[in-house]
């Protein structure tokens, strides 16, 4: 039968069938079993061979009118590419990378940023204490009543000292766990770093309208003597919580910026520029109200001690401190 | 007329340009395929999330406010940390994408990275499920938010269907898109087959000049057409194939000039030689820098 083969597509694919089999069943395992399982010979004929399909394709194109046959090859070439350039890493060590290198450079890269929503946390904590101080009616404008839980200028002082000191054996640590992490401060850091894509405005107006109900909160209890007292309630869990909101902040004023003053690059260049480094802080700004969430739901109820509430808390944000300034340096 | 003229033709949708040159074939996905997926992502996460939790309350190892802390844990995480980690284990499959065979993959044609993984998935709670919820839970008191939030969700949809690779705002910022998973099958060479002889034992032979008239078209055609599943056929769909191959070989011999008649016994005999002939003549112009698109490539070369 040799006059049958007499064309020359028919001969380049007789040719070359058996290794185009062979690559089929190599991307099923490797599909069915992930590459790091397969053993070093299968995997390096899977490379090997995808780039052999790759070549037969080219030519193919070039050579063969057999729709069939240029058809498979598309999708067998297509495949294979999937299989070939799948990322090499696994879960674990992404995790580590993240922790060790790649957040606490993020963090150090973007440190303007993040002092801008600092800064609009503070600025917003300053007018809502001034303010309240000047008339304490502005404490209803800042803070829903749903919001304040019964604190208000009409409470007396021993209700407010029962609130901050108080023991409610109702709420288990996860439950209260739970409450927290669909609490108001994590639904504000998520909007915070939403909205910075819309030129950073909603992103800064919400950070500063959270620091004034904190600031008219701090001034109510100041007003009442227990200024301290509200210091340490708010510490055990806040240092970590309000921090968490400054850097969603950050990462959103970020992708702000970038559609703002965009540079040399388009600004869609220029806005996934600047999403490498925000992703990253919101992130991080993720693990941190988790954090938070166990603070408050295992330490705030159990520590009632006004110098341990305090000395946990900043010593927590010590630790955050301390990993973004000095965790993954030299390494690029 | 055209009033607007695009100056460069822009490079097909469905085509990635892999790292070793050469331009690959992987369709992209529609916007309903990947609806379909995300609802069967929904389904699956809210039926695990509910058997768990279910499992836990007939084996009464939790007190009730346990229960409800951790069924909020659990809807926390069949949210934004599912997507990310599935799509990371399998490399752009979800569970419903698994399902759907559809694949997310890099734009570019580089490797699907975690941080486009991460950002995708961390704007579609911005894109869709916020807005989404909030529209779900906002009542008639509230018209200008329940309005604001429909307004960003139709947003959220018109992005895909004015790009034709089919992003979501998500897609467009981590520099990726969603594709159908190509299934590579491999039929036989038709041309590879035993030439037919006629039944009285001539051979079929075509002259050079019979297989100037049609290009690569009307020869893939052809081919699917005889690649028909004769087998499986019904009757009556049997006796219209047949009818077809006549009116078929019919215009053929018009077209190209060949006197003999074909018996109807000798026709998937003669459409077959002629494909293969026809397949040979072809390609041996084309090895010459002769690409015959269709049977109207004599008036594009005097054009041209």
């Amino acid at each position: 039968m040799a006059e049958t083969l007499t064309l020359r597509s028919a001969r380049f694919r007789a040719e070359r069938e058996a290794d185009w089999r062979l690559l089929e069943s190599l991307v099923t395992q490797a599909e069915r079993r992930g590459l790091h399982r397969m053993d070093f010979a299968a995997a390096r004929d899977l490379a090997a061979s995808y780039r052999r399909a790759t070549t037969s394709l080219a030519i193919a194109r070039e050579i063969s009118l057999d729709r069939a046959l240029l058809d498979y090859l598309e999708a067998l070439t297509a495949r294979a590419y999937l299989c070939v350039y799948a990322p090499q890493e696994r879960l674990g060590g992404l995790v580590r990378r993240f922790f060790t290198a790649s957040a606490p450079q993020a963090l150090r890269r973007s440190w303007a940023f993040i002092l801008v929503g600092f800064l609009c946390m503070a600025l917003g904590g300053l007018t809502g204490f001034l303010l309240y101080l000047e008339n304490p009616s502005w404490y209803f404008v800042f803070l829903p009543p749903e919001l304040a839980g019964g604190r208000s200028p009409d409470a007396t002082t021993s209700y407010l000292r029962s609130v901050i000191y108080s023991n409610d054996p109702d709420t288990t640590g996860l439950g209260a766990f739970a409450t927290f992490l669909f609490s108001h401060n994590t639904r504000i850091a998520i909007f915070v770093f939403g909205l910075g894509v819309f030129v950073c405005l909603p992103a800064i107006a919400l950070t500063f309208y959270n620091g004034l109900g904190l600031g008219a909160m701090l001034a109510l209890h100041v007003d009442r003597g227990l200024g301290w007292d509200m210091g340490g309630w708010l510490s055990i869990h806040g240092v970590t919580e309000l921090s968490a909101i400054c850097i969603a902040c950050g990462g959103g004023i970020q992708m702000g910026a970038a559609i703002l003053f965009p540079g040399d690059l388009t600004r869609r260049e220029a806005l996934q520029r600047a999403g490498r480094d925000a992703v990253k802080l919101a992130l991080v700004a993720a693990v941190m109200l988790v954090v938070a969430a166990i603070l408050e739901g295992f330490f705030r109820q159990t520590v009632q001690d006004m110098t341990t509430r305090y000395a946990i808390g900043w010593g927590i944000g010590l630790l955050w401190l301390a990993w973004a300034m000095l965790a993954g340096r030299g390494r690029a | 007329m055209r009033i607007f003229r695009r100056k460069k033709p822009r490079p097909s949708p469905d085509t990635i340009l892999s790292p070793e040159g050469v331009p690959l074939t992987l369709k992209v996905a529609g916007v309903g395929v990947r609806v379909a997926a995300q609802l069967a992502d929904v389904l699956l996460t809210m039926a695990g999330a509910g058997a768990i939790l279910l499992l836990l309350d007939l084996m009464q190892l939790t007190q009730p406010h346990t229960l409800f802390a951790i069924a909020m844990m659990l809807f926390f995480l069949t949210r934004v940390p599912y997507y990310v980690i599935t799509e990371l284990i399998w490399n752009g499959q979800t569970l419903g994408k698994r399902l759907m065979k559809i694949k997310v993959v890099s734009h570019d044609g580089g490797t699907l990275g975690t941080h486009a993984i991460v950002l995708r998935n961390l704007l579609k709670e911005a894109e869709i499920f916020l807005p989404g919820t909030l529209l779900l839970a906002l009542d008639a008191a509230s018209p200008t938010l329940s309005l604001i939030a429909f307004a960003w969700v139709v947003m959220a949809f018109l992005i895909p269907l004015l790009n034709p690779y089919r992003q979501r705002l998500g897609d467009l910022l981590a520099g990726t898109h969603v594709i159908h998973l190509p299934q590579p099958v491999l039929l036989k060479d038709l041309a590879q087959e035993a030439i037919p002889v006629e039944t009285d034992g001539t051979r079929i032979v075509f002259l050079s000049h019979q297989l100037d008239h049609y290009g690569a078209f009307e020869l893939q055609t052809l081919e699917g057409l005889l690649r028909a599943d004769t087998g499986r056929m019904s009757p009556t769909a049997y006796g219209n194939h047949r009818k077809t191959l006549a009116t078929i070989i019919e215009k053929i011999r018009r077209k190209i000039g060949y006197a003999d008649p074909v018996a109807p016994a000798d026709h998937a005999a003669f459409l077959q030689a002629f494909y293969t002939a026809q397949r040979a003549h072809l390609e041996q112009r084309q090895l010459f820098g002769d690409r015959r698109a269709d049977k109207h490539h004599a008036e594009a070369d005097t054009q041209a």
